[in-house]
């Protein structure tokens, strides 16, 4: 063993024969410490004093006071001391069966042979057992005892092995808003939850149907038999769980990829069930998803999008639109800017809009790059419009919540405007409310330096989520933009037009300008003045136009 | 005294019973005048005389496993033969094998003072 020179292990010779432990200790001394007991008693005493420091037990059977059959039997009734291999010393090949169904792992038998031989099958146990506990230990998940991940993997595969032909679901399990549990209840009662579940799964679905793991936090999966009554499965276990865990609002999503393509590898069936799961994640009214045609279809074409990426970048795919916004504080509206917008012109699927992209790009921290490229382009139709129109009108550019966790963002910002020979006057950076969410320290930081620097900063999306009126208060902010799924309603619903109205009136309180976008027609557009609205945007006025229209608006504006 | 020549000429397997102790003649020897002083013998004579046979293949069993270790192949011959009569459950016949491992232990302990 190569770690011999770090630490001798240990072996425990038991034998009621003097002369045998003498032989035995001298064959194995040179590379063991040797421990003796002269019966199965005194082994025993001895075992529960150094316990799983002991590499190996070398074992006699015929002993006065406890034989060593006893011996193994006690061995064996101990979760913990019935890892420590032992090897029955005996000149007896009846006792070998019997031994070895106790839990024996080897024989030396009596009269020894050669030590060259001895020390081999001493060595070879150790290594064998010190593996196996290795394995075991990584093997399986310390909090609910099922399969680590990739341990699954392997059993999963292996199932496969022995019979490719066989219908299996894959299957991804997950509990909606966990750490809200964690949270309300406790780690402690959040852990029980996870062993619940997982104890569950394997009495619903893992035990002799298949395999199940958790693969990390509260994320468990399953490959197992096909079937077609996971939905009562799960019903049956979430309301067993609610009722044993006291979680009266306990959500479990499952996500299945039934009777799986055995041409796609392993790992990829679990991305499509975990896809399916994903699907309805904070859709709280369903709890299962089948992976079926049209989220492969999408999958695919999120795989493309984002293998195209990088070259769509270099190639300059993506073009920046503006939309313009107009202040509607005097009689007629008056061009105040406009807000750049990104589209993908791909060469296969035409011109997409950003929401066919940027949660994707989002999704895999690829729209910092995209945010740049967007910077850079509007940066330069900024000096050009200056350079040939005079036009001082600010545009907006959108700010990702990643954008701000980059340690160069404001350089690069800066070097942006510097790069194309404008002023950080000419830019206002929309930045999402979601930004402010468990980073507010961070981003008042922020934004009072960009702001320190010149730029104007607006909050975007106001209303879409957990808007907060701290945020309003901590953040230094020249204008708040609110969401366009506020403006939607305004004309039909009177609580949307009171919501409308009571955000103007805080923003006017705060001397901020408030921006509706989304603006869609001339109702809504009377009734946002009415409201005493700041600055519209939205299709009423224009939809997003390519820099070369918007020049056209330049130029009458002028 | 116990040297390699009286004990090969004793009869027992001097080689492989060095080899067992790897080689270690001090040691060897140690251990065959463990062997010959421990009383295991007599002991053996009280149970066998008593009719207790489970005793008696308990400790016949432990000085086969001893002197086949240490390969004293004259004690040990009479010593397997008895082992097996007494797993077997057979309480006769077993004077003569018992006297025979007591010669040849006799015989050796007179070596071993010679």
């Amino acid at each position: 063993m190569d770690d011999n020179a770090f630490f001798r292990r240990t072996v425990l010779i038991v034998d009621d024969e003097p002369i045998n432990r003498e032989i035995l200790g001298t064959m194995i001394g040179g590379d063991y410490e040797i421990l003796h007991a002269g019966d199965g008693a005194e082994a025993m005493r001895m075992i529960g004093d150094y316990g799983m420091t002991l590499s190996l037990i070398l074992l006699d059977l015929l002993m006065p006071v406890m034989d060593g059959y006893q011996v193994l039997q006690k061995l064996g009734e101990d979760e913990t001391l019935k890892r420590i291999p032992v090897i029955v010393l005996t000149s007896e090949k009846s006792a070998e069966v019997k031994s070895l169904a106790m839990g024996a792992v080897d024989f030396i038998p009596k009269p020894y042979d050669m030590p060259e031989i001895i020390m081999a099958r001493v060595q070879r146990t150790i290594q064998l057992a010190e593996d196996a506990a290795i394995i075991k230990s990584m093997e399986n998940d310390d909090l609910t005892g099922l399969y680590s991940g990739r341990f699954f993997f392997e059993y999963a595969n292996r199932i496969e092995q022995y019979d490719a032909s066989r219908a299996m679901d894959a299957i991804a399990i997950n509990i909606s808003n966990f750490h809200l549990i964690n949270d309300l209840y406790g780690r402690a009662i959040g852990d029980e939850v996870l062993r619940s579940l997982a104890d569950n799964l394997m009495t619903e679905l893992g035990s002799g149907m298949g395999v199940v793991c958790r693969e990390n936090a509260d994320n468990f999966l399953l490959y197992v038999a096909h079937r077609d009554d996971h939905a009562e499965v799960l019903e049956r276990i979430v309301t067993r769980m609610r009722r044993t865990e006291g979680i009266k609002n306990l959500h479990i999503r499952m996500g299945v990829y039934p009777n799986v393509d055995h041409d796609v590898p392993m790992e990829a069936r679990f991305v499509r069930a975990r896809h399916a799961c994903n699907a309805i994640c904070g859709n709280l009214a369903k709890n299962m998803a089948v992976y079926d045609e049209e989220m492969h279809r999408k999958e695919i074409f999120s795989q493309r999008l984002i293998e195209d990426f990088e070259d769509a970048l270099s190639q300059g795919q993506f073009v920046v639109h503006y939309q313009p916004k107009y202040s509607i504080l005097g009689e007629k509206p008056e061009l105040v800017g406009a807000e750049a917008l990104v589209r993908w012109q791909h060469p296969e699927f035409g011109l997409l809009a950003p929401g066919a992209f940027v949660p994707l790009l989002e999704t895999y921290c690829l729209i910092s790059k995209l945010d740049r490229y967007v910077w850079n382009k509007a940066a330069a139709h900024i000096r050009e419009w200056k350079n040939r129109w005079g036009s001082s009108l600010p545009v907006s550019v959108n700010v990702s919540r990643i954008d701000m966790h980059d340690v160069d963002f404001k350089d690069s910002l800066l070097s942006t405007v510097r790069d194309n020979g404008i002023t950080p006057q000419d830019c206002v950076l929309e930045i999402t409310e979601s930004a402010y969410a468990g980073y507010a320290a961070h981003l008042v930081e922020i934004v009072t330096e960009l702001r320190q620097q010149g730029f104007r900063v607006e909050m975007d999306d106001f209303g879409s989520g957990y808007s907060s009126l701290n945020m309003l208060a901590e953040l230094p902010l020249d204008g708040i933009k609110m969401d366009m799924r506020l403006i939607s309603n305004i004309t039909t619903s009177d609580k949307a037009r009171q919501v409308v109205k009571l955000v103007i009136g805080m923003a006017k309180l705060l001397e901020l300008p408030i921006i509706a976008e989304g603006v869609e027609d001339k109702v809504q557009y009377d009734l946002l003045k009415h409201l005493d609205c700041d600055v519209i945007q939205g299709f009423y006025f224009a939809r997003p136009m390519p820099p070369e229209e918007f020049v056209k608006l330049l130029h009458k504006g002028e | 005294m116990l040297t390699k020549e009286t004990l090969t000429a004793f009869g027992a397997n001097c080689d492989e019973g060095l080899s067992r102790c790897m080689n270690n003649e001090t040691l060897y020897f140690k251990l065959v005048q463990m062997a010959l002083g421990d009383g295991k013998l007599t002991a053996l004579r009280t149970a066998l005389e008593s009719g207790n046979l489970d005793e008696s293949f308990e400790l016949a069993h432990a000085l086969k496993g001893v002197h086949a270790n240490l390969a004293l192949t004259p004690i040990l011959t009479p010593l397997a033969t008895l082992t097996e009569k007494l797993r077997a459950r057979d309480g006769s016949g077993w004077e003569p094998l018992l006297a025979e491992a007591e010669k040849q232990t006799e015989d050796l302990k007179a070596l071993a003072a010679g």
